[in-house]
């Protein structure tokens, strides 16, 4: 109070200039306050976010270990947990021209030269063909499929504008292998054709996915009927071919081959083309491999008693049609020689006195009316005739013609024919134990029993020969039938097919092998039926596949035939001076 | 008066030195958290290595290529029924010669027995078996592809084996 009084009392000037003094002086207090305020309040924050990072910390947005290790699509093994298909990390090769961003030409090097340099990387890329692709400056992939080390020496090039998008990939180790039982995924990341598209729900559903889908395949054994039926299609220069092997008492698939086959880590327009289902897809008319169904409903229904009554082996009339064997068999025949020689005639007097009726029957409860029970997504419809079937029609499905089925249809018949008699659905997914469908039964076990013997002799003393493989007691029916076209028959172009089963003492496993129009080659003695190609198939193919089965070989053990082998002792005598050979 | 702000003080420090610690713990905890989560990574990481050199593995390996190579390279077959034996009782027939006027043995079809039927096996086992018969008269030689099978069709005697590989090597 003193001072102001006394500071009135001088000037007012000199109180202005303190005025102005203490002003400038709060002003800049003021502002250091703010200066501290403002550091205070950053480092509160700073200190805050640590705290709250130490205490709380909101991890970020991350995959737990078991999500990150579900592959995003499940995997496919085999029935002994070998991969067959699965998802695989792989790189892509993707050129992006406006990666450099600044409007000018998308590549630092010229094109040529970085054409060059990945064409050292990847050996199979055309140099003119990437120049031209990378100065067109169009977005794209370059290739898919490259492998991490790869990537880095992409990298390696120092181009921003070749881009390594991370991508999940479809692996098929085995390559070509069981194709078409597996099947391709497409662009959409959907399976197609094969167990892929069968399975496709439970390979990408997230509870599921993580276990692996098993087949019933082997792949030992697929990979074998595959050489085999591979090297007998080029020996007889045929046009395709399909192979299968069934369980006989589960119906699961041990292997499933079609001929010529493609490659689903790389589909192409040939691999289109080749997509198609021999085994399950396409219906032929199977001929002669019918006659033992024929014999077995006959027996079955009792118009076959006697295995020793001989029926005549002159060509037939019917209706304006003849029915006639490819040589001349004899007088007459009985039914075991019928087998053995593949006697059209009698097997359409067998079928002609089982009666149309009884036949449709048996052939109804093999499965030979709707597609063959299997999961893949494409199946074969039979040609197949409801209603009364006349006379004639009743006589040639005796042989197998008039009636056009899949190989897996036969499979199936042929194992209800060996096992007892019971009839099960094939499946491509491996059964446990207690999971075997309980089927239901075709034929008596005492009908089996003697469709055994039978097989077995045609392999011992017919047209099965050259599938009597030592120790495994093969037992099969061959068929040669003409392809329909035009209208008729051509007499060149057959289907020629080995129905088998093994061993016929206890029989484990039936093997189809067809083959699509073989030609008369120097391999097959210049021959078109089926004892001279497909039989050798599966000759060469059961030593292979027996112990992989659990089917040992041994020589001193076959199933009982002394009391059928007076009736083809002609037949048997001359089998077993030649040994090995094939009529 | 002094008692009670004491004691007031000395919760104040407990509670002080309980937060100290939990924050420790706290930090402690996160930072094992972390360190799992990067093994995690680090797991994840070399499980993807694992399947892409499994499947190159698996690739490099597969049965066409297997089939290949052993067309070129090693001609490997399927053994034959003559590699296989039964059970004890199988290989027993090995070394039993057959008696005086017993059939021949029973298959219950025909299936005619080559020579040298039990050849491959028999090798294996045959120089150092227990015992041997030799043909009485014959140079006491093991040529190659003599096996113990054939030596033992022939009409013998028995010999000790201990005197067979000096004789034959």
């Amino acid at each position: 109070m003193n001072a102001l009084t006394f500071s009135t009392a001088i000037s007012t000037g000199r109180v202005e200039l303190v005025n102005v003094r203490q002003r400038s002086l709060f002003t800049a207090r003021f502002r250091v306050l703010w200066v501290v305020l403002a550091f205070a309040a950053v480092a509160l924050l700073a200190l805050l976010r640590i705290c709250w990072l130490g205490l709380v910390q909101s991890a970020p947005q991350q995959a737990t270990m078991a999500e990150a290790l579900l592959p995003p699509r499940g995997e496919i093994v085999d029935r002994n947990g070998v991969p067959l298909a699965r998802a695989f990390p792989a790189y892509a090769l993707w050129y992006d021209p406006k990666a450099l961003g600044d409007g000018g030409a998308p590549l630092v090097k010229p094109p040529a030269e970085v054409a060059r340099e990945l064409v050292a990387i990847f050996p199979d890329m055309d140099v003119k063909w990437l120049t031209a692709r990378l100065a067109s400056g169009k977005a794209g992939y370059l290739r898919r499929r490259v492998l991490p080390e790869e990537a880095n020496r992409v990298h390696a090039i120092g181009e921003l504008a070749l881009e390594m998008p991370q991508e999940t990939d479809r692996q098929y180790p085995q390559g070509s292998m069981a194709a078409h039982v597996l099947g391709f995924i497409g662009s959409d990341g959907h399976g197609r054709v094969g167990m892929e598209a069968a399975l496709d729900k439970q390979l990408l559903d997230p509870a599921r996915r993580g276990q692996p889908s098993v087949l019933s395949i082997d792949s030992r054994v697929q990979g074998a009927l595959e050489d085999e039926l591979r090297r007998g299609m080029l020996l007889v220069d045929a046009k395709g071919a399909a192979g299968i092997v069934l369980d006989v008492d589960t119906g699961e698939v041990m292997a499933l081959a079609s001929l010529p086959e493609f490659d689903p880590n790389q589909i192409d327009a040939q691999g289109q083309k080749d997509m198609f289902n021999r085994v399950t897809n396409q219906v032929y008319e199977l001929g002669s491999t019918f006659k033992p169904l024929t014999v077995a409903a006959a027996i079955d229904n009792g118009t076959v008693t006697d295995l020793s009554r001989r029926y005549p082996a002159a060509n037939l009339h019917i209706d304006g049609f003849t029915i006639h064997d490819d040589e001349n068999l004899g007088p007459s025949l009985n039914v075991p020689e019928m087998l053995i020689h593949s006697s059209n005639i009698v097997a359409a007097q067998v079928a002609d006195e089982l009666g149309g009726k009884a036949f449709q029957r048996t052939l109804i409860a093999l499965g030979m009316n709707q597609r063959p029970p299997i999961e893949l997504p494409a199946r074969g419809f039979p040609i197949w005739h409801n209603g009364d079937w006349p006379r004639l029609r009743t006589m040639t499905i005796g042989f197998g013609h008039g009636i056009a089925v899949t190989p897996l249809h036969l499979a199936n018949a042929y194992a209800a024919l060996v096992n007892g008699g019971i009839w099960r659905p094939a499946t491509l997914l491996k059964l446990g134990p207690n999971q075997v469908p309980a089927g239901h039964r075709v034929f008596k076990a005492s009908t089996s029993a003697r469709m055994n013997q039978l097989l077995r002799m045609i392999a011992l003393y017919g047209t099965g020969r050259k599938a009597d493989a030592p120790g495994f007691r093969v037992g099969g029916k061959t068929g040669s039938a003409e392809k329909a076209c035009d209208g008729g028959y051509c007499r060149h172009q057959v289907i020629s097919t080995f129905a088998a089963a093994f061993p016929m003492d206890h029989p484990r496993y039936v093997v189809v092998a067809m083959l699509d129009q073989p030609q008369a080659t120097a391999a097959s003695s210049f021959q078109r039926t089926a004892a001279w190609n497909a039989v050798p198939i599966v000759g060469r193919l059961i030593p292979r596949i027996g112990p992989m089965l659990g089917v040992m070989p041994d020589a001193s053990r076959d199933i009982d035939i002394s009391e059928l082998r007076p009736l083809v002792e002609k037949d048997a005598e001359a089998a077993e001076k030649t040994p090995g050979g094939a009529r | 008066m002094h008692a009670s702000r004491m004691r007031k003080i000395g919760w104040a420090m407990v509670l002080i030195a309980c937060t100290a610690l939990y924050l420790a713990l706290h930090l402690r905890v996160n930072a094992v958290k972390s360190e799992v989560r990067l093994a995690e990574r680090k797991i994840v990481a070399l499980q993807e290595q694992k399947m892409l050199l499994e499947t190159e593995f698996e690739t490099r390996s597969n049965q066409q290529q297997l089939a290949a190579w052993n067309d070129v390279e090693f001609g490997y077959k399927a053994p034959g029924a003559d590699q296989f034996l039964e059970g004890e009782r199988q290989l027993a027939q090995f070394g039993a010669p057959p008696q005086k006027g017993a059939p021949a043995p029973i298959t219950v079809a025909s299936a005619p027995a080559p020579e040298r039927q039990q050849g491959s096996f028999a090798a294996l086992v045959a120089t150092r078996a227990v015992a041997a018969e030799i043909p009485k008269g014959e140079a006491p030689r093991l040529r190659s592809g003599d096996f113990l099978s054939a030596r033992l069709a022939r009409r013998t005697e028995k010999v000790a084996i201990e005197t067979l590989p000096e004789r034959g090597e």
